[in-house]
């Protein structure tokens, strides 16, 4: 009986050896945010009418146009969060929680909640499919995620019309992203990776990073809306098509090329670079 | 629950007496020598890149205008030494140097130099760097004794696997296949993982084209990894942390990407001075 009971230890042990290893790696935590790069974005805000370097197709250069900054102070629009596509890299720490089944310790879904106007996102991690095109589109879309080695790779579809950036480049309810979580320490790069049939003609590609903190923290982020600014009744803050200069504006103050403001998948090539120094650059306003 | 009966057992024990005497026979065989650092490789950087600067724009495509140096923690000395920038250094080698060169709007070829050693070259400011490879389960090569200091610094890397947590012992297995190895040796190395750099010996140079300095003093420490965007291009990222004691106040921390490109036809030296 002795030696049965070291053959079954034995049996087990080399059973435990042979089971495929978990390739997950845990990115619970509060994360904050490091702002060493498209800080002037991502921290104050973008400029008016900088475009440049995003690969946008004509159309999100003209509805861009369209939009006006005091547009954020109408009570629909100032309790918005960002939408999953650009809140990573927005402000706030961003905390990530996992689910489990209580009884069989299955991943359930990853969890991701950025301070800012609480952005909550639910990554399904159980293998269930996406909804059908007519299920509800939400600020945070429908997420599912697998692990490829150590890296968390989440797709994202179900958006509202969002932004590309919140200087009024837009993006469709039929835009998706494709992000990753890649941990390196206490370090962790985003990359996300937004798509857009209408409003982009390559994904928009970011990356970021993120730094986790014990003593970080997430607070409540109430937000109510109010009447800012007294308007008639209908009345919303934009441009007409062909009236607004922002891309010019903003060319001649940082004296680079319109058509470098403006955007476009060209003009994040080394090339263009090249070509700047031989491009036209609009005289400032006096 | 099915009872244990005397045959299940017996069918165990042989199987376990087996088991213990192949890995018997297996720990007397010699150990196989560890694989090259380039074929443990579990990421493919080599081939033509390019950039896509569409962060920090106005700071990488353009040489932005002195004392702007948004973003970057200076700290007190560091911001004085920025300040002696004047426009007339504008396109200095100073700003091609490991600390920032992979931030530059530029081409990337990435080839294996030997199986040890993979070579970086830039066509912006004709630069190459060299990352020294440790060999699967081997501490990070160390500079040599009495190297010189270089724009480019002595880099020493190594493949950090996934799954296991980083680095991985020789024999290690992972990835999905755990433990030690079965049959025939040591099981595959991982598919996925990063290459984890280390630059040191270098001898300053400029974080951003306008003069923002970071000293000899600096460590760059990069990590590598590869990956796919929905449309089937292949993209690495590589995600580069500067630390400087003397110009710093805190680590720089940036991730760059680069996209894929079937060729070499659009490389394009230029040289900086």
């Amino acid at each position: 009986m002795q030696i049965a009971k070291r053959a079954l230890f034995a049996v087990a042990v080399i059973g435990l050896a042979a089971r495929p290893a978990s390739a997950q790696i845990d990115l619970s935590g509060i994360w904050a945010p490091i702002m060493h790069e498209d800080q002037a974005e991502r921290a104050p805000g973008p400029e008016i009418g900088d475009y440049a370097g995003l690969p946008i197709t004509d159309a999100a250069r003209s509805r861009g146009l369209t939009w006006d900054a005091s547009l954020l102070t109408m009570p629909e629009h100032q309790c918005q969060p960002h939408p999953s596509t650009y809140g990573f890299r927005g402000v706030g720490n961003l905390r990530i929680w996992v689910d489990q089944d209580p009884q069989t310790q299955q991943v359930m879904s990853i969890n991701t909640q950025i301070q800012w106007m609480e952005q909550r996102r639910k990554i399904w991690m159980d293998g269930r499919p996406h909804p059908p095109e007519y299920a509800a589109h939400t600020w945070q879309g429908f997420s599912t995620g697998h692990w490829e080695g150590d890296v968390l790779v989440v797709q994202t579809d179900h958006l509202k019309a969002g932004w590309i950036r919140r200087n009024g480049l837009p993006l469709s309810d039929k835009a998706g992203m494709e992000d990753r979580f890649i941990r390196h320490g206490d370090l962790m790069t985003h990359i996300s990776m937004v798509y857009d049939p209408f409003y982009t003609s390559e994904p928009v590609v970011k990356t970021n990073g993120f730094r986790l903190g014990l003593a970080n923290r997430l607070d409540p982020y109430p937000c109510e809306s109010v009447t800012e600014v007294v308007r008639a009744k209908g009345a919303v803050p934009s441009h007409l098509p062909g009236t607004n200069k922002a891309i010019e504006e903003y060319a001649a103050k940082y004296n680079m090329p319109v058509a470098a403001a403006a955007g476009g998948a060209d003009t994040a090539l080394p090339e263009f670079a090249a070509k700047l120094k031989t491009m036209p650059v609009p005289a400032k306003a006096k | 629950m099915k009872r244990l009966t005397s045959a299940t057992l017996k069918g165990s024990l042989y199987a376990a007496i087996l088991t213990t005497a192949t890995l018997a026979a297996q720990q007397q065989a010699p150990a196989p020598a560890p694989p090259t650092p380039r074929a443990a490789a579990p990421i493919d950087l080599t081939g033509n890149w390019v950039s896509i600067v569409n962060e920090d724009w106005r700071w990488r495509m353009m040489t932005p205008p002195k004392g702007d140096y948004t973003s970057v923690p200076l700290n007190n000395a560091g911001r004085a030494e920025a300040d002696k920038w004047t426009e007339a250094q504008d396109g200095s080698c100073q700003a091609y140097g490991a600390g920032a060169l992979m931030r530059m709007p530029t081409r990337v070829r990435i080839s294996w130099q030997d199986d040890h050693t993979l070579k970086v070259e830039t066509d912006a400011g004709t630069q190459t760097r060299l990352l020294h490879i440790a060999p699967v389960g081997s501490a990070p090569v160390e500079p040599p004794a009495g190297a010189p200091r270089s724009l480019q610094g002595y880099t020493a890397a190594s493949w950090e696997f996934a799954g296991r947590g980083g680095a991985l012992a020789f024999g290690q297995g992972g990835g999905g296949g755990g433990g030690r190895g079965g049959r025939g040796g040591p099981a595959p190395l991982p598919k996925f993982g990063t290459l984890h750099a280390v630059t040191t010996n270098l001898n300053g140079g400029w974080l951003r084209k306008n003069g923002v300095p970071y000293s000899q003093d600096a460590v760059v420490t990069e990590n590598w990894d590869r990956f796919k965007s929905p449309n089937g291009d292949e993209w690495f990222v590589v995600t580069t942390v500067v630390s400087d004691p003397k110009y710093l106040a805190q680590d720089f921390v940036t991730s760059s990407h680069f996209k894929k490109e079937a060729d070499g036809s659009k490389w394009s030296p230029s040289s900086c001075k």
